[in-house]
């Protein structure tokens, strides 16, 4: 079973916002135990970064779609770090772990006087996985980051967009998700590595340098040839038509790409007579091109004109909205959301771990990796981890509560905090 | 120094990017990786970038493929390659090869996944970016909308398979007994976790993202990528205290506790009146002083290097983040190196791409010697 893959394994997840905890999902969906350790006052920012009293009154930090969404399938504690009590009972932690893993701003575990020479003599074989946005060593190790300033640094938004536009962004914090990826893979083949040998290790992980694969194409031009990239817009060198075309309704779109001649003709034979006198798309002015199959596509529903060219093997798809995703008939004919209760948010939609057994191999066994639990409220875990597992007496229990150490809401001066001290990166 | 997955065998049948880029990954900390190539080679070895305008092969084949094995099937016997299969840790293919069944653990890497509407539709780059619900929401507000280029979408579905095979491969470290498993990832599943926040967002408030305009996007403003007089900045400036320090920067402490701009959707509501003045005062300053000016202050701004300038930013120089890799004929160019190191078993960084065929020799042998 994938989901139980990774059973007997725990990672402790320090990690916030995107893209750590989202490298932590991918293992938690495969079976690992994932603890995630905030604390009261610096609590994950993506609960929000710009908490009022008003916030936390509305249960605002167990109400957030973008962290519920990366914190399923884990455990949560709280523990106050700058407290010594919080310090030490992370520490203990560490010790029941097989690792450890951080996107803090740089230099925020070594004022808390935490890091990998101090997790080792608590766990000796343990690993860490450091995802600063720039990695942990050269000169910008330090240096602050969210997903979009990851995208900036990439280079990539270089290659998209209109030549008489600005570089062009991807519109999401794009460096995030693919850092949470890396971040899964990096952890995996250390995990592996600790399997066959006992040995932990520090990794590093730079978010920017794990966009380069995306941007290859770019990279790889000027690396061979020394040519710089010219943005083009949706003009492609291998395709024509090749673009974005509008459909019936409002803001409706159909992508159509015509790689070869049968795809051609096929495009031709739907699209009769828009486009009949064309026996060459190569030969005819661009524009015109794309305002000959704009008129026709313009009389067209976006879903329909989709299936109709796809079952034509022609190479087009409609412009979701993601809010249409829930209804999308690939993802529903193949179970791809998954529906959980959630305290304070109640039924939730969930996204499925994007592998799956069957394959062409055993189409019938084609079902989504199940999914277990939903995102732990703050501090949902603490007796559970702290009195059950960690062995810590009932009276430390409640004075480690008293004293603020652990808890199950939020405090407001951790708000302003939380994002500016501990952000991503 | 030894390398953490130097004892793994895997086995790539189809060579497509997805494909090749999770064995890369493999490759990268010392796997032996074996293409098993048709007589024409995989489909890597003719895409573009080409390494130079006359032809001579594939860059993004060299960047895909180094420290590979290349053999070629045509001239393999089947002994040999049943052989290589049943010793594969990992199969890799795209489901239209039928040698598969022989491996224990296989991974195979579509479009859209083997079941549903959509199983056998065509797919690209561009057309999971338009089903993802990314590709809407680039571009000017009135369209058309942005395709983003390159082999993206492919790269992170070969990295998410990446994620999947190497937690069976650890799974079987752990435990012996695993029976054998056929999984699959589908690229445009992949690509989901781009805007499953968006889905589900929609879903417990009725909003819904709309296009805005080139690099205008929630949550914040101002967010982008702008000209300076040296080059280009790119700007994310999201929690009230970044607000007021990059007011300071920028010169214009008249908006720095303005009420509307306390609020990253303040600042995004009055973004058309807020750009042209902040467009303005970029032009006056120098990108890379500006990027260490505010970097000092805690406010997370870029340089935004072009392709020509990232070989030469000194922290991806210091960092190796490009390595040579040589191909057939020892031209050698540069690539980009694996994003994450292991510092007790660091990765390989460049290396040497196979010819064609190169290897076939070497795995000729395996067949006769298991007696099959």
């Amino acid at each position: 079973m994938i989901e139980q893959a990774l059973q007997g394994i725990r990672i402790v997840d320090l990690s916030m916002g995107w893209a750590g905890p989202l490298a932590c999902r991918q293992l938690a969906d495969m079976g690992a135990d994932v603890i995630k350790v905030e604390s009261c006052e610096r609590f994950d920012w993506w609960r929000s970064w710009e908490a009022t009293p008003e916030w936390i009154a509305d249960d605002g930090a167990e109400k957030s779609v973008a962290f519920n969404m990366v914190n399923r399938n884990k455990r949560a504690i709280t523990l106050d770090l700058e407290h010594p009590d919080g310090r030490d009972l992370l520490l203990q932690l560490v010790g029941t772990a097989h690792a450890v893993v951080e996107n803090y701003s740089g230099g925020v575990l070594p004022k808390l006087n935490l890091g990998y020479d101090v997790f080792k003599v608590s766990n000796p074989n343990i690993i860490l996985l450091s995802m600063p946005a720039f990695g942990s060593t050269g000169p910008w190790a330090d240096f602050r980051a969210y997903g979009s300033t990851v995208e900036h640094s990439s280079g990539l938004p270089h290659l998209n967009g209109l030549p008489e536009d600005p570089p062009t962004m991807h519109h999401v914090a794009y460096g995030d998700a693919v850092g949470g990826l890396n971040g899964a893979g990096a952890l995996l083949v250390a995990l592996r590595h600790q399997a066959r040998t006992g040995q932990g290790q520090f990794v590093d992980l730079s978010q920017v340098e794990g966009l380069f694969p995306l941007a290859a194409h770019g990279i790889m031009q000027y690396a061979a040839s020394q040519t710089p990239w010219v943005r083009r817009g949706n003009d492609s060198m291998i395709a024509l038509p090749h673009g974005v075309y509008p459909c019936q309704g409002d803001d409706a779109w159909i992508v159509i790409q015509i790689q070869n001649a049968d795809q051609w003709r096929a495009l031709q034979a739907l699209a009769a007579p828009f486009l009949d006198s064309i026996d060459d798309p190569a030969v005819v002015v661009r524009s015109e091109l794309d305002a000959r199959l704009s008129d026709w596509t313009r009389t067209q529903p976006a879903e329909p004109l989709m299936q109709q060219l796809q079952a034509q093997r022609v190479p087009a798809a409609a412009t979701r909205k993601a809010s249409e995703l829930l209804e999308d008939p690939q993802l529903v004919a193949r179970g791809y959301w998954q529906w959980m209760e959630r305290a304070v948010v109640g039924r939730q939609p969930n996204p499925s771990p994007p592998f799956r057994v069957g394959g062409d191999l055993d189409a019938a066994a084609n079902e989504p990796v199940g999914l277990q639990s939903p995102a732990p409220t703050l501090g949902e875990h603490n007796r559970a981890v702290l009195v059950d597992e960690l062995g810590i007496s009932e009276a430390e229990y409640v004075r480690l509560k008293r004293s603020g150490v652990i808890g199950t809401r939020p405090t407001l001066r951790g708000a302003r905090k939380g994002s500016e001290g501990l952000d991503k990166t | 120094m030894s390398q953490a997955l130097e004892d793994i065998v895997v086995v790539d049948l189809s060579g497509t990017v997805s494909t090749t880029y999770c064995a890369k990954l493999f490759a990268d900390y010392g796997a032996t990786v074996v293409n098993v190539e048709p007589s024409a080679g995989f489909p890597t070895r003719g895409l573009a970038p080409l390494l130079d305008t006359h032809g001579g092969g594939s860059a993004m084949h060299a960047y895909l493929n180094a420290n590979k094995h290349s053999v070629c099937v045509d001239q393999l016997s089947p002994a040999a390659l049943a052989a290589l299969l049943a010793r594969a840790d990992l199969v890799l293919h795209d489901g239209t090869v039928d040698q598969v069944h022989a491996a224990s653990l296989t991974m195979h890497i579509s479009w859209y996944g083997s079941t549903g509407p959509y199983a056998e539709y065509v797919g690209s780059d561009a057309l999971c970016f338009a089903l993802n619900g990314m590709l809407r929401t680039i571009g000017h507000a009135e369209g058309p909308p942005l395709i983003p280029t390159g082999y993206q979408a492919q790269m992170v579905g070969g990295m998410t398979a990446f994620i999947g095979a190497m937690a069976q491969v650890l799974a079987r470290t752990l435990r012996t007994d695993l029976a054998a498993l056929h999984f699959e990832t589908s690229i445009f599943e992949s690509m989901l976790c781009f805007t499953e926040v968006g889905t589900i967002g929609f879903y417990n408030t009725g909003l819904e993202g709309h296009r805005m305009g080139i690099n205008r996007f929630p949550p914040t403003y101002p967010l982008g990528v702008f000209p300076c007089k040296d080059g280009w900045i790119g700007l994310t400036v999201l929690t009230p205290s970044q607000w007021h320090t990059f007011c300071v920067l920028l010169d214009m402490p008249q908006f720095s506790q303005v009420a509307l701009f306390q609020t990253a959707v303040g600042r995004l509501e009055a973004a058309d009146m807020l750009e042209p003045l902040i467009a303005e005062k970029l032009l006056t300053l120098s990108a890379e002083e500006l990027f260490y000016r505010a970097q000092n202050a805690a406010v997370p701004l870029a340089r935004v290097p072009t392709m020509e300038e990232l070989f030469q930013v000194d922290q991806f120089v210091q960092r190796q983040a490009f390595a040579e890799v040589e191909v057939d004929g020892g031209r050698k160019v540069m690539a980009p190196t694996i994003a994450f190191r292991l510092f007790s078993t660091p990765p390989r960084l460049g290396g040497v791409v196979a010819a064609l065929g190169a290897h076939t020799s070497l795995y000729q042998s395996e067949g006769a010697s298991s007696g099959e």
